[in-house]
């Protein structure tokens, strides 16, 4: 299933939110980040990168990686559902733009969230860094959390991770005397 | 072509232009005399010149008005009026880096001049103009002479020999064409570079086409001239004076001791009254008044008997160019000499247009989609072969067989197109060293060789800052200050040496300098203090100097406006290794250094070899690839026994910590990079593949052994092994420790 | 209104000042039976300048008028001695220093 968002009817307005869930949790992210929904059909898993980074997918002679939300915001490897999806996202970083997947349980609506309905993200009590959370929001009785995709999808911060995750074999055998 | 596409042909060709300038410039020999430097300078005021004309096209006045100041220098160096040293050369090339930065404001969309450059151009013009104030004196001395004109025409003959127009001199006809002027020449400045050549003995300038005042446009040009040149210059040298303006005059010339017939000839040939004509080469001194009546008489004898004659009779002669005046005769005879000296030029301008067509300029956009084209291309030809291969079909398979070939042959040329001499990166680099040399008060010179190893243009593009840095690197912390070099007895003049060439399927650059090399022990100090390095650890050499790219990194003493700028040798490897390539150095301390860096010959396409692994398909590059084997090992151990050879090999499911068992019956790619041969264990062989390299997302940037991704006919991406950072998991050196597991991540 | 017109160039007559200055000579020569044009302070006289001297040299002829040039400067007397033109401008060209 493709779902392109946009496109067909009304422009994008920055008061709306794709919503999803990760586990029970319910998360949101800008409109105007998300460029397409795909279903997952696995990814081409690369080596040496931390779980955080699923793996590669092809989309139409792209290769996009896939960020494993799951294991990003520490609650170990997301485990394939039904209705696993992968939201494909655009942010811009230093490098200038960026496309990346984002692996989630399951993708809901669209929702218009207002600003004055959005809350700075609590100091304690949300099971993931303060530093991904840009607010939380009420919507339908349910609290969602809005993200901070720079921050989420950070590229920087991935390359980080990945650089102290394996040192090649190499240095290690030659370290030996 | 609109406006927009001719500004941007202008911008590209003032860029080459000032390209040439800024090479002539430096390679100049300051040591020649005038005479000899003539080329060099010829080419530096051919530049100035053009990109002027072209200039006004476009009624950039700024650079109009700037290039004008640097072209009247230029002249008065070609005159011998200026004469050219290194602070001329210096003052010059900053000219040419403020034509470039205009160019670049134009390019930006800024069409008149830049208030930021303003004062950096006034500097300069005040400078130009100082060094041609220098000139000025010869004009001085003029005026201590006072002049008067006798008010009636001079006959000037100059010596000559009785008999028949015995002149010693040249005579040289000019007629400049309307546009001369408009087109950024000025016939007097020609006149007086004639006159280094020679000497002007008569002159008489020819007006006749001057319109009636309120017809005659200021800017158009109506004079011609009639020389009577005194010269030992032959003719080649004499037409080479008007070498520019070839197109916007008519020349004629008549060699010393011409006979009159020549000088009937010309007259003929002009378009202006023969009397007139007549009197005119008279007056310059070419003929005599005698000689000329008796010739023209002559001829106006032999016109009696035209030798083409029609059917009705004494019909007049067609004549080819329409200006060989029918005036003296009524069936004028077609002047063969003139006529065919017209036709020769004409005919080597179509050769000299048809030498130029040989080459094309392409635009760099159509080029990279033509080479994604061919990628895509690439991809569905192997989709299709799957197909024919899954249908069974034999008459489909060979008719894949037959596409794949010709997509090859697509690929191969389209590739080909891409390919770039590395010799113009290389060049740029004299100026540099030029100009820093200058800066750090040290005597450096530039060796380059290899400038015809080509590689893709991508590779050129981005080589280009590196190599940059590495070069300046060489000459901050690497040449030591002559006084120092003497001392160690080495010449007073560092060299840096550029060098490239190609080696199994990459290109190697080197980057190498004969300083005072690499401080070992200097280097592992800093590297233990800043904990880049565990003391104690014993490192080889080779390992030693590599740590100069870790980042963090810097032993110069005082950290140099040039290298020390925050952007490190740790900043060079990273761009290196964002091209996969890879960089080392090598060094002999008091000797000198060298950097050495490897880069693909090519990031677009790649002919590889599919293996398998668990349920991931790698992409190894085939011209690593030496043989496949069956699996085999020595008991207990990770090299096997190649026909009496040790292969020590790697286990690429534990490497890259793939689930999952081996299959039954595994193989072994026996790789080769360099000097290191191993192999490399995967479950199953699958196969040649052609493929388009779709570069990894910089995500991936840290991961060492993937050199790129691609989309396999099935639609599933497969990554590209890096065989080079592979096989430094070995190194030739035997057993190869798997890599320890992940550690848990914090987030 | 005297009967000399007067006209003083200076600094560098050429291409880019030639339709100008061909514009201003005219009406000047057709202002007054005479005109004198003082070159005195002419740094560099290019071959459109010079046309422009050299028309209104005819134009004056032509029309029985009267163009005198006068205190050459160093750039004009190059030019004038190189072309040959001293007969043709008719003037005495005296250079003072």
């Amino acid at each position: 299933m493709n779902l392109a968002i946009t496109k067909h009817g009304a422009a994008p307005l920055p008061t709306q939110y794709l919503t999803f869930l990760l586990g029970e949790e319910r998360f949101a992210v800008g409109i105007l980040h998300v460029k397409e929904i795909i279903e997952y059909a696995g990814t081409a898993t690369v080596p040496m990168m931390p779980d955080c980074v699923r793996g590669v997918i092809n989309l139409r002679g792209a290769v996009v990686p896939v960020i494993d939300l799951s294991a990003r915001f520490g609650r170990g490897v997301a485990a394939i559902g039904k209705r696993t999806s992968i939201i494909i996202a655009e942010i811009e970083d230093g490098e200038g733009k960026q496309v990346l997947g984002m692996m989630v349980d399951a993708v809901n609506a669209v929702v218009e969230i207002e600003p004055p309905d959005i809350e700075a993200a609590p100091p304690f009590g949300a099971h993931i860094r303060a530093d991904f959370i840009a607010g939380i929001a009420k919507c339908q009785g349910r609290f969602v959390i809005l993200l901070a995709l720079e921050r989420v999808l950070s590229t920087g911060e991935v390359v980080e991770l990945s650089r102290h995750a394996v040192p090649l074999a190499t240095a290690s055998s030659r370290a030996s005397p | 072509m609109n406006l927009d596409q001719a500004l941007q042909t202008f911008i590209t060709e003032s860029r080459e232009l000032l390209a040439d300038m800024e090479h002539a410039l430096l390679n100049i020999d300051l040591s020649q005399d005038w005479g000899d430097q003539g080329e060099a300078i010829n080419a530096i005021f051919r530049a100035a010149h053009t990109i002027k004309g072209s200039a006004g096209l476009f009624s950039l006045d700024h650079m109009v008005a700037f290039t004008h100041v640097v072209e009247s220098l230029l002249d008065a160096v070609r005159d011998g009026r200026a004469v050219i040293d290194d602070d001329m050369v210096a003052l010059l090339l900053a000219c040419c880096d403020h034509l470039s930065s205009m160019t670049d404001g134009l390019a930006a969309g800024q069409y008149e001049a830049d208030p930021d450059t303003v004062p950096e151009g006034e500097r300069l013009l005040q400078q130009l103009r100082r060094r041609m104030g220098a000139g000025d004196e010869p004009a001085q001395s003029l005026a201590e002479q006072p002049l008067t004109v006798r008010p009636e025409p001079d006959v000037e003959r100059m010596g000559q020999a009785a008999g028949n127009g015995d002149s010693d001199y040249w005579h040289i006809s000019l007629r400049f064409g309307r546009s001369v002027l408009q087109n950024g020449m000025d016939p007097i400045a020609f006149l007086r570079y004639l006159a280094r050549l020679g000497r002007i003995a008569g002159m008489a300038t020819v007006a006749d086409a001057l319109p009636a005042a309120d017809e005659m446009d200021a800017e158009l040009c109506y004079l011609g001239f009639e020389i009577a040149f005194e010269s030992t210059a032959d003719r080649a040298a004499i037409l080479g004076v008007f070498e520019f303006v070839q197109d916007d005059c008519e020349i004629r010339l008549v060699a010393p001791r011409g006979k009159v017939s020549e000088y009937v000839e010309l007259i003929r040939a002009l378009p202006e009254n023969p009397i007139r004509l007549g009197e005119m080469l008279v007056q310059c001194g070419s003929v005599t008044a005698a000689e000329l009546a008796a010739a023209l008489a002559q001829q106006s004898q032999q016109s009696q008997h035209p030798e083409v004659q029609g059917e009705a009779g004494a019909q007049p002669a067609q004549e080819a160019p329409q200006r060989l005046g029918s005036i003296l005769v009524a069936a004028g005879q077609v002047a063969p000499v003139v006529v065919e000296a017209a036709l020769t030029r004409q005919k080597q301008a179509v050769e000299q247009k048809a030498q130029e067509n040989r080459s094309i300029r392409v635009d760099s956009d159509k080029l990279d989609r033509l080479i994604d084209l061919v990628g895509e291309l690439i991809i569905a030809g192997a989709r299709t072969s799957v197909i024919g291969q899954r249908l069974h079909n034999a008459e489909l398979l060979e008719a894949t067989s037959t596409v794949s070939n010709l997509v090859e042959q697509v690929r191969d040329a389209a590739l080909e197109l891409r390919m770039v001499k590395i010799g113009a990166t290389f060049n740029r680099f004299q100026r540099v060293v030029h100009d820093v040399a200058r800066e750090l008060g040290k005597d450096i010179g530039l060796a380059v060789d290899g400038e015809d190893a080509e590689l893709d243009k991508t590779v050129v593009e981005k080589i280009g800052d590196p190599l940059l840095h590495l070069v300046r690197n060489a000459m901050d912390h690497g040449i030591e200050p002559a006084a120092v070099r003497v001392a160690a007895g080495k010449p007073a003049r560092g060299m840096i040496t550029l060098n490239a060439f190609h080696e199994s399927g990459s290109i190697v650059i080197e980057v190498s300098d004969d300083g005072g090399g690499l401080r070992k022990e200097k280097i592992l100090a800093k590297a233990v203090e800043r904990g880049l390095v565990d003391p104690e650890r014993k490192l080889t050499d080779a390992e030693i100097y590599n740590l100069i790219f870790e980042a963090g990194f810097s032993t110069a003493e005082t950290i140099t406006n040039l290298s020390g700028r925050g952007v490190g040798m740790d900043v060079v490897k990273r761009n290196i290794t964002a091209l996969r390539g890879s960089v080392d150095v090598r060094s002999v301390e008091g000797q000198g250094a060298t950097v050495t860096v490897r880069l693909p010959l090519t990031l677009a396409i790649i002919d590889g070899f599919l293996v398998q692994v668990g349920s991931s398909v790698f992409v190894i590059p085939l011209d690593t690839i030496e043989e496949c084997i069956e699996f085999a090992a020595e008991p207990g151990q990770d090299y096997s026994n190649l026909r009496g050879q040790v292969l020590p090999f790697i286990r690429l499911r534990s490497l890259f910590h793939i689930a999952g068992a081996p299959t039954r019956r595994e193989s072994i790619v026996v790789l080769r990079f360099g000097k290191v041969r191993a192999g490399l264990v995967v479950d199953t062989l699958l196969g040649e593949f052609q493929t388009v390299i779709k570069p990894l997302s910089p995500i991936f940037s840290e991961v060492r052994c993937i050199s790129g991704s691609t989309i396999l006919g099935s639609g599933d991406v497969a990554l590209i092994l890096d065989v080079g950072a592979l096989l430094q998991a070995v190194d030739g050196r035997g057993a190869v420790a798997p890599a320890p597991a992940l550690p848990a991540l914090a987030v | 209104m005297s009967d000399i017109g007067h006209l003083a160039w200076d600094g560098e007559i050429n291409i880019y000042r030639a339709a100008d200055l061909k514009l201003e000579v005219l009406q000047a020569l057709r202002a007054a039976p005479v005109l004198e044009i003082d070159l005195a302070g002419v740094t560099e006289l290019d071959t459109a300048g010079l046309q422009v001297l050299m028309l209104a040299k005819r134009t004056a002829t032509i029309e029985q008028r009267e163009l005198r040039l006068r205190n050459h400067s160093p750039a004009v007397v190059d030019v004038v001695e190189m072309l040959n033109l001293g007969a043709f401008f008719g003037d005495a060209v005296l250079i003072h220093s």
